[in-house]
């Protein structure tokens, strides 16, 4: 059998239809045997990609706007976390101007690519590598203590979330750094930074953090 | 569609205050808000995911995703657990994207016409040499700015086969083509994504 047989017969032999002839051919073209060995690899880490990304709390508030609209939510009251009073939103005012900092942070990131050797992260608490241990920055620590009187479930999800954000901008801000021109990395870091700021938004005007 | 790659266990595992995907469901067809709430919150993640690989664009998956769940929401009365609620969710957010990829004028699925040589993907090389691998692994973002990049149609069957877990002749009654089509064009997907790891690989290593 020959590379363009092979390859003509791969999907099949991709879904599990194996032929004799065709593994002849894999135990003696290193091309062949790479490529089918690749094409598995990209099948098997698309699954990564199945839930990878969160959607702005900004939706649920536009979508939750037009089911009231058309009549299908048919509760008198707006959900629980509306009902928060002036006061306890006030509690939580110093979480507006962290998530200032970040959104700045983010900004002057961009507008400063990182050169070689830079060592000096924007947002301290964001540094890299991570260290194993995953200690928790003094803003982190802030939301996690504003949050600390609400239900375990939740304040479990806080911390879950905020892990997440902190690994996402870590892994983007990497990737970044290897390449600074890379618009592409840049915008990945960019929605790393607005999924942190979501958290804290959350904090400030909602009851709970997004879930999954 | 292959249970194996749903999010079934999330979608019916009992969560915060104790409600179920099933309470949910029927406290939602009467109309009750924390319901909707928990219901989207449940899906939100999925549903997004998805109308952001098939567009490539955060804004119209925003719209998307919306209209999904608001379709979800309008006919959720008529659900009467048959199937899955998170399978009929995914094939009604699937549904919506395409609709709105006809509606821009998009291929949801690349048409089977005769090309020239040099435009088919093919794997090129030398009798005898061995192709450079993709070194064993490929990250999330490397995956994901490849899938971006690759053409509409081709886009389609790729995040519908291989990160939804469609099968051939579900996909094949979704975008309206034939089985053989819908796996000649998933092929046809995984060789560019392919060639589009390795080009963006060589680029990031001549830019160090």
């Amino acid at each position: 059998m020959k590379c363009v047989e092979f390859e003509r017969v791969l999907p099949e032999y991709l879904e599990g239809n194996y032929l004799p002839a065709q593994q002849a051919h894999l135990q003696t073209c290193a091309a062949c045997s790479n490529l089918l060995a690749d094409l598995k690899l990209i099948s098997e880490q698309a699954k990564s990609l199945i839930a990878s990304h969160e959607p702005s709390p900004a939706l649920w508030n536009a979508l939750e706007e037009r089911l009231r609209r058309e009549g299908l939510i048919r509760q008198a009251q707006p959900s629980g976390f509306r009902l928060r009073s002036f006061s306890s939103r006030w509690r939580l005012a110093w979480l507006v101007p962290v998530a200032a900092a970040i959104a700045i942070g983010t900004v002057v990131k961009l507008h400063y690519p990182m050169k070689a050797g830079d060592t000096q992260p924007v947002v301290r608490q964001e540094s890299i590598p991570a260290p194993p241990a995953k200690p928790i920055s003094s803003e982190d620590l802030q939301l996690l203590t504003t949050v600390a009187e609400r239900p375990p479930a939740q304040r479990a999800k806080y911390r879950a979330n905020l892990d997440d954000a902190n690994s996402f901008i870590r892994d983007a801000e990497q990737s970044a750094k290897q390449d600074p021109s890379d618009i592409f990395m840049q915008q990945m870091l960019i929605n790393a930074y607005e999924q942190k700021q979501m958290l804290y938004d959350l904090a400030v005007y909602r009851s709970e953090p997004g879930e999954q | 569609m292959r249970p194996k790659k749903g999010n079934l266990t999330d979608a019916t595992k009992l969560q915060g205050d104790k409600l179920t995907e099933r309470e949910a469901i029927e406290r939602a067809k009467q109309g009750d808000a924390e319901a909707f709430k928990f219901l989207y919150d449940l899906h939100k993640r999925r549903v997004y995911s998805l109308c952001l690989r098939m567009t490539g664009n955060t804004a119209s998956a925003e719209d998307l995703t919306q209209e999904a769940f608001l379709q979800l929401f309008r006919k959720i009365g008529t659900f009467r657990g048959e199937s899955a609620f998170s399978t009929w969710l995914h094939r009604m957010a699937v549904n919506v994207v395409l609709m709105q990829l006809r509606k821009k004028g998009l291929p949801v699925v690349p048409i089977d016409e005769p090309t020239e040589p040099d435009e088919e993907v093919t794997v090129t090389k030398e009798p005898g040499a061995a192709d450079e691998r993709l070194a064993g692994s490929i990250d999330r973002l490397e995956l994901q700015r490849a899938v971006d990049e690759l053409p509409p149609g081709y886009r389609t069957i790729f995040v519908l086969h291989d990160v939804e877990g469609y099968e051939h002749n579900e996909i094949a009654g979704m975008v309206g083509c034939s089985i053989g089509n819908s796996k000649s064009q998933l092929h046809k997907a995984r060789l560019k994504l392919r060639e589009l790891l390795r080009v963006n690989r060589a680029e990031k290593a001549m830019k160090r």
